[in-house]
């Protein structure tokens, strides 16, 4: 169980095409991704996700640091590494919008040397898990947002690679068909042993599909953990209070300061500490006014509050993490 | 090797698809060129006798064919980067572990093959139509041919090069038509430097054979030297600064359309 993919300490920085000045978008970025691992890169927009998938798949090369897939330098040996990615990149432009879908598939597959007899039973494979077979002789500029990103993951299969790299698989797509794609994903993820790097803002998939995950923010990595730790760690720490008589204004002000991830309405509080010891603060705000306190209960917390309140604020994180 | 192949199958199979998908833009090429080639032929006829004063008239003929096809070879991965990077294809090509340049070449034998069909089944439909007959002796002229399309394909590589890195390269390619024209239709007995400029000494063999009816033994080592010398030197330092210019493009970000 080697490492598949060693980012070290990579950067990036761009020049703008008119003012010339430079925007530094990956900032010594550093993680190892094991084989059959599957990671989400998550991170506001701008943090900089595109960017370091770009420098994993060889499409940009690093300032400064290296990526290293299995065993292979992207920079030095870049076909020998590229023989082990795919790749589906962000937006709806990874697929010739003038052929079939068929043709998509058959045209990748021989741009990365296979014949067509090496792949015809491949292609069906994919065509019916994919739910694509009757559209097979459609022009993909006919198939709806959906289907696109269907294929375009399939395509990515047909490669047979050990790494798959998706970035924002899931954007743009409606409820249903963002449902389907994660039901392919969790398919391939659960059944092909592969290595899988996800970029996404869809929470759902990561706390379906990922085994860890990688939050970067403004060009840096903020947490780096295994997604289970993330949420037990966030549930010790969300509660739902019922009280029986409202909060004074004085007592908002309170919360506002001490306790900044709360919402309060009709006699509910909910917070989400920011560590373990603010559960002293909230009772102490909370015996200021002699509140009553009806029931109280932890939540269950999803990833998106994890995500969200790990963004927060500079230093905050390592205090997350340094008290677990 | 074998992957090689199939690269090569895979785009040729391509091309002729979206050439027959969009077949009335086929069709009309096809006939354009067919009516050039006819008047061409007809102007044989009519301006006099064609057994001697018209190898002027052959001269146009054979110049245009070799216009033509060294347009279309030297546009070739040029205008597919700038046309796939626009639509977003080109970094799903670059991915190919086989390497752009080979994806490229593949096209690029693919467009010759083609385009050299079409040209050869018109040019028999003119001269059949017109019964003007120019000589054609397919074995003296292929391996020729051959050589100087691999000179050819090397040129047509420094022009990806500048592409993947302008991007905007119509302007560039419009001019490059006229200088173009002024390789292909100067006949190197007026400008004999110009041997030495990509593809010029192959084109001139075959103007030799085809309108002079010579044949290969009629041309010197130092003819074939040239010919095959020039072919390896353009090819080298094409394929070479497209490498280069392809490592600046990955430097800087220059593959995806932001
Ligand atoms: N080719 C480029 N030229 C100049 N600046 C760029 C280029 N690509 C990205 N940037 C800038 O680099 C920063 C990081 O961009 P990147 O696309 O990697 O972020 P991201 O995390 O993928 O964001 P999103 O969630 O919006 O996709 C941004 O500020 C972006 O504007
Ligand atoms: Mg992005």
């Amino acid at each position: 169980m080697g490492s598949m993919i060693e980012v070290k300490s990579v950067k990036k920085a761009y020049k703008k095409r008119k003012t010339k000045e430079r925007i530094t978008a990956v900032n010594h970025v550093s993680f190892t991704v094991n084989r059959g691992e599957i990671l989400g890169l998550l991170g506001p927009n701008g943090a900089g996700k595109t960017t370091t998938i770009k420098m994993i798949c060889g499409l940009l090369v690093p300032d400064e640091g290296t990526v290293v897939i299995n065993g292979y330098d992207i920079k030095k040996e870049r076909l020998k590494a590229l023989r082990h990615i795919s790749a589906v990149l962000e937006g709806n432009r990874n697929l010739y919008w003038r052929l079939t879908v068929r043709e998509n598939l058959e045209y990748f597959a021989g741009n990365r040397g296979f014949g067509r007899k090496d792949i015809h039973s491949k292609i069906e494979e994919l065509l019916s898990l994919f739910r694509l077979k009757k559209k097979e002789h459609e022009l993909v500029n006919n198939l709806s947002r959906g289907m696109q990103q269907k294929l375009a993951i399939a395509v990515a299969m047909m490669a047979d690679t050990d790494i798959i790299l998706l970035d924002e698989p899931t954007l743009g797509l409606d409820v249903e068909t963002g449902y389907e794609v994660r039901e392919l994903l969790r398919y391939i993820t659960d059944k092909e042993g592969k290595t899988i790097i996800i970029s996404t803002h869809d929470m759902p998939v990561v706390q379906d599909l990922c085994k860890r995950t990688v939050i970067i923010n403004e060009g840096k990595v903020v947490t780096d953990e295994q997604v289970d730790n993330l949420i037990k760690l966030f549930e010790t720490r969300a509660y739902s209070i019922k009280l029986r008589s409202p909060l004074s204004d004085n007592q908002l002000q309170l919360l506002q300061e001490k306790i900044p991830m709360h919402d309060y309405h009709d006699h509910m509080l909910e917070v989400t500490l920011e560590q373990d010891d603010d559960i002293y603060i909230l009772m102490d705000i909370l015996r200021d006014k002699h509140t009553k306190i009806e029931k109280m209960d932890r939540t269950t917390v999803d990833f998106e509050q994890v995500f969200m309140t790990l963004l927060k604020g500079e230093g905050y994180n390592e205090k997350v993490l340094s008290s677990h | 090797m074998k992957k090689f192949f199939h690269l090569i199958k895979a785009n040729i199979k391509k091309e002729y698809i979206e050439m027959k998908r969009y077949w009335p833009n086929t069709l009309s090429m096809v006939l354009t060129i067919y009516f050039i080639f006819l008047a061409m032929f007809l102007g044989i006829q009519f301006v006099g006798d064609p057994n001697q004063a018209d190898t002027n008239i052959q001269y146009v003929i054979v110049n245009y064919i070799f216009w033509y096809l060294t347009l279309i070879t030297l546009q070739g991965p040029g205008f597919t980067i700038t046309l796939e990077a626009t639509r977003g294809t080109l970094e799903q090509l670059y991915m190919s572990p086989m390497g752009v340049w080979k994806i490229f070449l593949s096209r690029q034998i693919g467009t010759v093959i083609i385009h050299f069909f079409i040209i050869v089944v018109l040019l028999f439909a003119s001269m059949l139509m017109t019964n003007q007959w120019l000589n054609i002796s397919p074995l003296a002229t292929l391996p020729i041919f051959l050589f100087t399309i691999i000179g050819m394909i090397g040129v047509s590589f420094i022009i990806a090069g500048l592409a993947i890195i302008v991007k905007q390269i119509q302007a560039f390619l419009q001019i490059m038509q006229f200088i173009l024209m002024a390789l292909t239709f100067i006949p190197l007995s007026v400008a004999p430097f110009l041997a030495y400029a990509p593809f010029v000494k192959g084109i001139d063999m075959i103007r030799q054979i085809m309108i002079h009816n010579m044949t290969l033994a009629d041309f010197t080592w130092l003819d074939y030297a040239l010919l095959i010398a020039s072919a390896a030197f353009y090819f080298a330092i094409g394929i070479f600064t497209y490498l280069r210019c392809e490592k600046i493009a990955m430097e800087k970000g220059l593959l995806g359309q932001y």
